[in-house]
């Protein structure tokens, strides 16, 4: 019965759905080390803030968190560009234990400042109960999963647009190469780092509104997922903005199928089996590049 | 010399960190001249293009930009004040195409569409690049890397173009080519402060020369007269 094919498309389907949201955390995650050096281990709290914001949103100004989306992103950007110009700037150019450390402590101030104002208790927002019917194909999608995954998707595709052809994506991956030559080129070296922080937060902030419809959270959520995003770089390959997108929707579809065949705790399991398997046979991970590439 | 020279270095002091490197430099470049910067290995030449641009820390002196001060400018400002800079070993944005690359370095123009005729321009001064734009500059030859450096650098029609060592590490022929395309630039009025570990082709091709040694001011005077200079060649062509 498992092997029947509408089987196999429903977990597929959802699978990437699920994937889609790991991808849009992790390519934000890659794109502050890509271009600072540095790797954020705050950004799952990043994304719970935008979680908790979308719930305070819900429970006490009845605002539906697709409409709260764009403003989380906004607020989350500025937080970011903040954050960058205060803390992150004096990191750049400092090894990567430093950088860890700092943002280990930032994570932690973050997610007990979580638990003071919200408690340990889960909260969730359930709104897009139900699922899309697709008849032709004979399978349910649940209602929240589709719309989380396809904004996901779309949001991380719109980024990776961004960096390919703006001209100020493209100045982000000009400085993530090429600091000095960037500023002789007349970019404001600072000013890009502080925009890509931004756009990384925002999208961590837009990554928590899709995850608070989706599952339940508190404020320690964030760890877990930013665990996983650390397996999604590795498999994709680190500083690649393609592979964290690929390495993302592999991890969601390994889920989903484990999940189905197996059981929910060996897939939560799977992501560090993955890891150990891409570091195996492939330990540049999937697109995997010494640098990084947009 | 009548007219106000368009750089004017006057007693530069400048620093690597604690370390000071130059010592009360003097150095002038004439609209339209090709001015070659000489002298040995950490004679400081490198450190006095970069202090003008702001990448090195000047301690004492000033820097003029036709007549206008820019010491200790911020480095992203170059562009706007004219100055176009080609870094020693022509470090290009290798994982971007060769049309990127120029695109960079007319960052600062807004207008996508002016972006765009820029690009074409420097396009059609360099037909070698025209028919690799849409390549990663990583995948270029020496030569053709050098030549991308030069024509991002032109981007926003510098008054004055900076080059560190544009000969470092090319095969011989390209050595030549871009050295010819160094005297084009200088033909159609464009000026060159042009630093080079080969003095000998450099001081062929500039107007006048300058002679740093220890991070001072050794020898200027005419590139012609450099070359016949018997002290010059002893010490820095590896002549007798």
């Amino acid at each position: 019965m498992l092997w029947e094919s509408s089987v196999l498309l429903q977990l597929a389907l959802s699978g990437l759905l699920a994937g889609a949201l790991y991808a849009l955390l992790a390519c934000g995650l890659n794109l502050v080390f890509g271009v600072m050096g540095v790797i954020n281990l705050a950004h799952g709290e990043l994304m719970i803030a935008g979680a908790f914001l979308s719930w305070l949103a819900y429970r006490y100004i009845d605002l539906h968190p697709l409409v709260v989306l764009p403003l989380v992103m906004g607020l989350l950007y500025g937080f970011g560009v903040l954050l960058q110009r205060w803390l992150i700037e004096r990191l750049t150019g400092r090894d990567e234990l430093t950088s860890l450390l700092v943002t280990y402590g930032l994570s932690i101030l973050l997610m007990n400042l979580g638990l003071l104002l919200f408690s340990a208790d889960f909260r969730s927002v359930p709104v897009l109960q139900g699922g899309f019917y697709l008849s032709s194909l004979d399978l349910v999608i649940s209602k929240p999963r589709a719309v989380a995954g396809a904004i996901s998707l779309a949001l991380t595709l719109g980024i990776f647009g961004f960096l390919r052809y703006h001209r100020m994506g493209k100045a982000i991956r000009a400085v993530s190469e090429q600091p000095e030559v960037a500023m002789i080129c007349g970019i404001d070296v600072a000013k890009v780092r502080q925009m890509t922080f931004g756009i990384a937060a925002a999208m961590a902030g837009a990554a928590g509104v899709l995850l608070s419809i989706l599952y339940s959270f508190s404020p320690e959520t964030g760890g877990e997922f930013l665990l996983k995003c650390f397996a999604v770089l590795v498999i994709g390959g680190m500083g690649n903005f393609l592979g964290a997108l690929l390495g993302g929707l592999l991890l969601g579809l390994v889920e989903a199928f484990v999940g189905g065949f197996f059981n929910v705790q060996w897939a939560e399991a799977v992501a560090y089996l993955l890891l150990v398997l891409v570091l195996l046979l492939r330990p540049g991970g999937l697109l995997g590049q010494r640098h990084a590439v947009f | 010399m009548s007219a106000p020279p368009l750089l004017h270095l006057q007693q530069l002091d400048a620093s690597y960190g604690p370390i000071q490197v130059l010592f009360s430099v003097q150095l002038e470049v004439q609209p339209g001249e090709i001015v070659a910067l000489i002298g040995p290995n950490g004679a400081g030449k490198s450190t006095v293009i970069k202090s003008i641009i702001g990448l090195v820390r000047v301690l004492r002196g000033q820097i003029r930009l036709a007549g206008r001060e820019i010491t200790g400018m911020a480095t992203h400002h170059a562009p706007l004040h004219g100055i176009g800079y080609v870094p020693q070993g022509r470090i290009l944005f290798a994982r971007m195409t060769v049309r990127e690359n120029l695109e960079m370095g007319a960052f600062l123009q807004q207008d996508p569409r002016e972006r765009r005729r820029l690009v074409e321009e420097v396009l059609d001064q360099f037909p070698q690049l025209a028919a690799r734009a849409q390549v990663l500059a990583g995948h270029l030859s020496g030569g053709e890397q050098q030549m991308l450096a030069i024509g991002r650098s032109l981007m926003m029609r510098p008054k004055l173009l900076m080059l560190d060592e544009p000969s470092l590490g090319l095969s011989p022929k390209y050595v030549d080519q871009i050295f010819a395309q160094l005297l084009v630039l200088r033909d159609q009025g464009h000026t060159l402060l042009m630093v080079e570990q080969n003095a000998a082709r450099a001081l062929e091709i500039a107007d006048r020369g300058y002679v740093l040694e220890l991070g001072r001011n050794r020898f200027a005077d005419r590139a012609s007269a450099l070359l016949e200079n018997e002290a010059v060649r002893r010490l820095y062509l590896g002549g007798v």
